[in-house]
């Protein structure tokens, strides 16, 4: 068996909870040469040696680190009556019907203010939490809601494809062998931001639900444990000595029982911090009984027990308003401005606000021009929210004109990749150009 | 021609993953019976089931009488205009009563058509349709009638073994498509381009296939689909459709809607996209591009036929190959109805299930989006994975299920129904008195009931340790233990 030496491993900060690497060495490599290790983990093994050697390696866990929470608008938010261009005559003569009157604008500047329902993200703007970034989009914008998802996703070109998340790629690059809860996502589905070759991150929506449960107390969680943990792997007989309990079974990088048992382990390791910290933290504030409040509030409640996540993802879905849109926005921007302040609130009440940051994004905007049943079509660059109190509040980049358009839609002016390259090197302090693929300007976010 | 699987290689495994693959599996004396039938006679049992549309009479709700403009047109109101105050208020009134029923008849319709595919005599039928449905997935969630949606299932299983063209042309006409898509409000002077692009997007070509004026000459071409609110059928009104001259693909002329699908299925990429697709689905995830070619070049020869294409495949080599036995991840509605296939009990009760299945990602009528879902390892999350283990503890009859609300709050947190589990499992039949004397024989068994096949030695050796400190006396609760510790591993969930 390979050899590991433990001086070029890198201890984790925290005390409190087994990190992945850990529990690999302390289960794994005391183990007895002749044993054969799973398939995956012994790649883990020989990427966590690799790693070890390479100095960029930085060790992600810890009660101090920043956060980043990523709230995904799905469906296609209307910019243009979220941060609104109020002064703007072709905005109202564009839309004669769903136009957002100026008096009712939250103003920012002579040009532009929120929608009337962000009432708390303009105090959040006033207190200096908040920044509005207008025009941001990339080159070639794609108006099909899957394309334009994993183009935000993948932080990829818009004629390239990348299977791999701009998320998935930094968990890759700087927390590889950290504990699985790194990467959060509330809900049942990974967002393809997570994704890589080596996937990180856990998702769950019920923390009293997270655990596995029986009725027999005499032994059967020991059982399942061994079931579906490697610590007790069996000893080679002829098959290749896989936990997988069936003969048979080819390991390639396509074998999904490969896949099942990493998802297992990460359950097993996470499940036990979850719902301890779910029983022993409750929100000191009241969120909104909303998808995206119940959402949030859990993130909260996580952030306060020290969960050492750097990354919690949540969405927000409904913003495809191709009919009739005013109703369905107006509650969808009061659903926003409602979580969003009782997050805060939350935060900081905990002391928590100034060591987290929120970033929202959409796939795309809307068409400048409504359409034949008072809505709106997919369209391209739209403004985004980063939050937060440790950042540079401020309106960033510059309202894109509505007279000189791209097939009827607002061209960008800010890359929504340099302010993944922003967070990622000025506040979670990690090699952006890598994980990008180049170097991508920053932002004064930070 | 792939090459077909030689009939001596035919065996108990094999005759087991035919079923589950093509099908949703069987119990231990299913799969006896399919392979001792041998591997000719299996794929034309399949292939040519007797119909079953005598044993599925269609819900009682599923009426043209049921939709929401019905209810309108019988209370003496106008479709179009409000009315009165007082009309307002009646039209509300029967929106909201309307809302419940389609809420109620689509538990229902789920309910229904999980208990066909358990049931079936022509389970390959059904899991095509639930192919199909996964294809062009279309959602309540706007469509907001049961009916249409029914009408929608019934249609994807007529056509299912029939042939991708008429299959296409169908569904430009479903009436719930047409709301779904916005065919129904695509007018002549505006075209709505949704139904337009996921067309060839996501039904047809696959991204890259053609160009955005190719969506909006085939806009046009589809304006005047509509549906007729009286009876919820469609129909062409040449009114509303724009028969200006269309360039698509290239060609120019007064295209209809049919014209664009016939010159989307002169694409050879057609019956290729299709092909991956299909293969992904009943096989493995990116098969070559010589096999997929090869068999589409047939498909497209054969006018689409579905049925020689099915037939192709489940006889090839390819289809039993280590890559595809037991390489797939079951889908929640696979994982359902498999749960009840080989504990031979009966579903579980329509509202804990349709529960289950959104923990679990997969609600029939109600995908994420007209995308359908990813399937894969998409399926698989910490959190869905641990719903799984948990809930085969309610479906083996060994607690409730907590119906809890997503999130918590604490303070206002809702209590939520425990919803005890009535599943009634013979345990005698599955574990006879006999074999629980052998606990290897034992794990045997049950080994081959969960996983159509042998655990390797050192997996059974967990569950025979776990039984000897019990072996005196092998009740029917140790038995129910040992399933859910069976059920709660990576191997249960591959199919």
């Amino acid at each position: 068996m390979h050899h590991h030496d433990d001086d070029h491993i890198i201890e984790p900060h925290t005390n409190t909870l087994h990190t992945r690497r850990e529990f690999l060495r302390t289960s794994m490599l005391g183990a007895a040469a002749a044993w054969t290790l799973p398939v995956f983990l012994q790649k883990t093994f020989f990427e966590l040696d690799a790693m070890a050697v390479d100095s960029a390696v930085q060790v992600t866990t810890g009660k101090d680190s920043p956060i980043l929470v990523v709230l995904q608008m799905a469906g296609g938010n209307d910019g243009l009556n979220t941060v609104i261009p109020y002064a703007d005559d072709v905005y109202y003569r564009s839309r004669p019907v769903i136009g957002i009157g100026a008096d009712k604008v939250l103003k920012l500047n002579d040009y532009v203010g929120l929608n009337p329902r962000l009432v708390g993200l303009k105090s959040l703007y006033d207190q200096g939490h908040l920044g509005v970034i207008q025009g941001v989009g990339y080159p070639n914008p794609n108006r099909s809601h899957f394309r334009a998802t994993e183009i935000w996703q993948t932080a990829s070109d818009a004629d390239q494809l990348e299977t791999s998340g701009w998320l998935g790629r930094y968990f890759d690059s700087c927390c590889s062998g950290a504990d699985p809860t790194v990467g959060v996502t509330i809900g049942n589905e990974l967002p393809q931001s997570f994704a890589s070759p080596h996937p990180t991150g856990v998702a769950f929506s019920n923390p009293e639900q997270y655990r596995w449960v029986n009725n027999d107390k005499n032994g059967s969680d020991q059982v399942f444990k061994q079931l579906n943990q490697p610590d007790d792997a069996g000893v080679d007989d002829n098959t290749g000595g896989s936990i997988g309990m069936l003969s048979g079974n080819q390991h390639n990088n396509e074998n999904p029982l490969d896949f099942l048992q990493r998802t297992a382990l990460d359950a097993q390791l996470s499940s036990d911090k979850i719902i301890e910290i779910a029983c022993k933290y409750k929100s000191v504030v009241d969120y909104p009984r909303t998808h995206l409040g119940d959402s949030l509030s859990l993130v909260g409640r996580m952030i306060a027990g020290g969960l050492p996540t750097r990354v919690y993802y949540v969405s927000q879905g409904g913003y495809d308003t191709h009919t009739n849109q005013t109703g369905t926005h107006d509650r969808l921007m009061t659903e926003l401005n409602d979580a969003l302040v009782a997050f805060t609130k939350d935060l900081q009440a905990q002391g928590n606000f100034n060591r987290v940051m929120l970033m929202t994004f959409s796939e795309f905007g809307r068409r400048v021009q409504q359409n034949g049943s008072n809505g709106t079509d997919h369209g391209a660059a739209s403004p985004l929210f980063v939050m937060g109190g440790g950042m540079k509040p401020g309106l960033y980049g510059k309202y894109p004109s509505l007279t000189d358009l791209n097939a009827g839609d607002l061209k960008y002016n800010v890359d929504f990749r340099s302010i993944y390259a922003t967070i990622l090197e000025k506040w979670m302090g990690a090699p952006s150009k890598n994980i990008l693929g180049r170097q991508f300007p920053f932002m004064p976010l930070v | 021609m792939l090459t077909p699987l030689k009939p001596g290689e035919w065996d108990w495994n094999k005759a087991a993953h035919l079923l589950n693959r093509a099908g949703f599996g069987g119990t231990p004396e299913q799969i006896d019976a399919l392979y001792h039938a041998g591997f000719d006679r299996s794929v034309n049992r399949l292939l040519n089931a007797p119909d079953d549309t005598a044993e599925f009479p269609k819900p009682v709700w599923a009426t043209q009488d049921s939709s929401q403009q019905m209810a309108i047109l019988h209370a003496g109101l106008d479709l179009a205009a409000a009315g009165t105050p007082a009309d307002q208020e009646a039209r509300k009134m029967i929106f909201r009563k309307y809302q419940g029923d389609v809420r109620k008849n689509m538990i229902d319709l789920v309910g229904w058509w999980l208990n066909r595919m358990a049931t079936t005599p022509d389970p390959l039928r059904e899991k095509l349709t639930l192919f199909w449905h996964g294809h062009f997935a279309t959602g309540v969630t706007k469509v907001r009638d049961s009916y249409k949606m029914w009408l929608q299932n019934e249609t994807l299983r007529q056509h299912a073994l029939g042939d991708f063209g008429s299959m296409v042309r169908a569904m430009s006409r479903d009436p719930a498509m047409l709301v779904w898509l916005d065919g129904a409000d695509s007018l002549r002077s505006k075209p709505n381009e949704n139904w337009a692009r996921e067309l060839m997007e996501l039904f047809t070509l696959g991204i890259g296939n053609y160009t955005e004026d190719d969506i909006k000459a085939s806009a046009k071409a589809f304006t005047g689909y509509k549906v007729n609110p009286a009876n919820q059928t469609f129909f062409y009104s040449p009114l509303q459709h724009n028969d200006e001259q269309k360039t698509f693909f290239g060609k120019t002329g007064d295209f209809n809607g049919d014209d664009i699908i016939n010159m989307i299925l002169g694409k050879p990429v057609c019956a290729q996209y299709m092909v991956r697709k299909i293969w992904r689905f009943f096989v493995y995830d990116n098969p070559a591009p010589a096999l997929v070619n090869d068999l589409a070049a047939r498909f497209q020869k054969n006018g689409y036929a579905i049925h020689p294409l099915m037939n192709e495949i489940f006889r090839s080599a390819e289809f039993y190959s280590p890559r595809a036995i037991r390489m797939q991840i079951k889908r929640p509605v696979e994982w359902t109805i498999r749960n009840a296939k080989v504990l031979e009990a009966s579903l579980p009760p329509t509202i804990p299930m349709t529960n289950a299945l959104r923990q679990l990602g997969q609600i029939p009528f109600d995908p994420p989006n007209v995308k359908g879902w990813d399937g894969g390892k998409a399926w698989i999350t910490t959190s869905t994975l641990l719903a799984r283990y948990n809930l085969s503890n309610y479906v083996i009859g060994n607690g409730g299920m907590t119906l809890q609300p997503v999130g918590n709050n604490a303070k206002k947190a809702r209590p939520m129904r425990d919803v005890p589990s009535r599943a009634v499992i013979d345990f005698e039949k599955i574990a006879p008195a006999a074999l629980r004397k052998d606990t290897t024989a034992l794990v045997k068994s049950l080994s081959l009931r969960l996983f159509q096949t042998e655990l390797i030695p050192y997996a059974s050796q967990r569950f025979i340790d776990y039984l000897e400190p019990r072996k005196a006396d092998i009740d029917d609760q140790t038995v129910r233990e040992l399933l859910h510790l069976m059920m709660s591993t990576p191997d249960y969930q591959l199919t």
